[in-house]
């Protein structure tokens, strides 16, 4: 009687054993639902950061002042984002975010950078050798910007034994190209507690 | 002369179009190849986040590794007199401190480090 309990026992204590090597499970989350796990940089922060850059941007004075003074919508340029956190975090997120918040506001125009558009202009290039006439596109007809898009991303650390508190601070700002002159400054500040 | 062969006779230009659009597209021709090269292509730019959970197996993983290679070569050169696992001299009982003593009375010291609880194992002394 005591041996049939005793290995009842023991194929538990090893069916638990077996299965709770290989327990993982992934469920599909909402990428609005705020999940915070070892308190770094994560998808809600960036979340944040565009939403309220993206109100900032559209909502304030420099584009009536562009659009009064010019008679036509802005075009921006992205420029470097700058990280001088302490841990890798991506601005293309937040600044994808913003990019398409400009286009589909129309009030904002945009024109490539970077190493894409050192791509475009080496296609640009390849076809004024075997693009047909009709089709080649030309150089020289970019749309230049009016304004740069640049920023910097900050953080601040202050941790004692197991409590941890961390400010970040993402910093846009859009300089006018011909008079230098910057228009516009954004920014976010994020602060976490994190205790362990 | 690459540069001339590039430069076309300079056509009218289009309404707005750039006066200089062909230091670009000279600039642009010579480099073309390159760049177009990695279209429809997918660059890899990953970088390695950190995961605790990972981190703790890949640790674990490592420790293993590390041990099981301690074994294998303290095995394989367990009675070798130029090992530098035995530090250049099988000290048989001189000098030893009390560790490895062999020969003296402790049997024990004799097995070899791998094979010896599964009996896979032959003494050669």
């Amino acid at each position: 009687m005591k041996l049939n309990s005793f290995i009842v026992v023991l194929l538990l204590v090893a069916t638990i054993a077996t299965t709770s090597c290989s327990n993982r499970k992934v469920t599909r989350v909402d990428p609005s639902e705020q999940i915070d796990l070892s308190g770094s940089w994560n998808n809600t922060d960036s979340r944040m950061v565009s939403d309220q850059l993206i109100n900032q941007i559209l909502g304030e004075k420099w584009l009536t002042d562009h659009v009064t003074a010019k008679g036509k919508k802005p075009v921006v340029i992205v420029g470097m984002v700058v990280n001088k956190s302490h841990e890798h975090i991506e601005a293309e997120t937040f600044v994808k975010d913003l990019e398409r918040a400009c286009l589909l506001s129309t009030k904002i125009g945009l024109v490539q950078s970077g190493k894409l558009r050192e791509e475009l202009r080496a296609e640009k290039a390849d076809q004024q050798s075997n693009a047909s006439q009709s089709t080649m596109k030309k150089f020289g007809l970019e749309h230049g910007a009016d304004y740069i898009l640049q920023g910097s991303i900050n953080s601040i650390v202050d941790a004692y034994k197991k409590r941890k508190a961390v400010t970040y601070q993402v910093n846009l700002e859009l300089t006018n190209l011909e008079s230098n002159e910057i228009v516009w400054i954004g920014d976010k500040k994020i602060s976490k507690y994190i205790k362990n | 002369m690459a540069f001339a062969s590039f430069a076309q006779t300079q056509t009218s230009l289009e309404p707005d179009q750039n006066p200089n659009y062909l230091q670009s597209q000279n600039r642009y021709m010579m480099m073309k190849d390159s760049l177009i090269a990695s279209e429809n292509t997918t660059p890899q730019q990953t970088y390695k986040a950190y995961d605790w959970y990972q981190a703790k197996l890949d640790n674990r993983a490592a420790r293993r590794e590390t041990r099981r290679e301690i074994r294998l070569a303290n095995a394989y050169n367990y009675n070798n007199y130029y090992s530098p696992y035995n530090y250049g001299y099988n000290n048989f009982g001189y000098n030893n401190f009390g560790f490895n003593n062999f020969g003296y009375n402790n049997w024990w010291s004799m097995r070899p480090l791998i094979g010896y609880r599964s009996g896979n194992w032959n003494f050669c002394y």
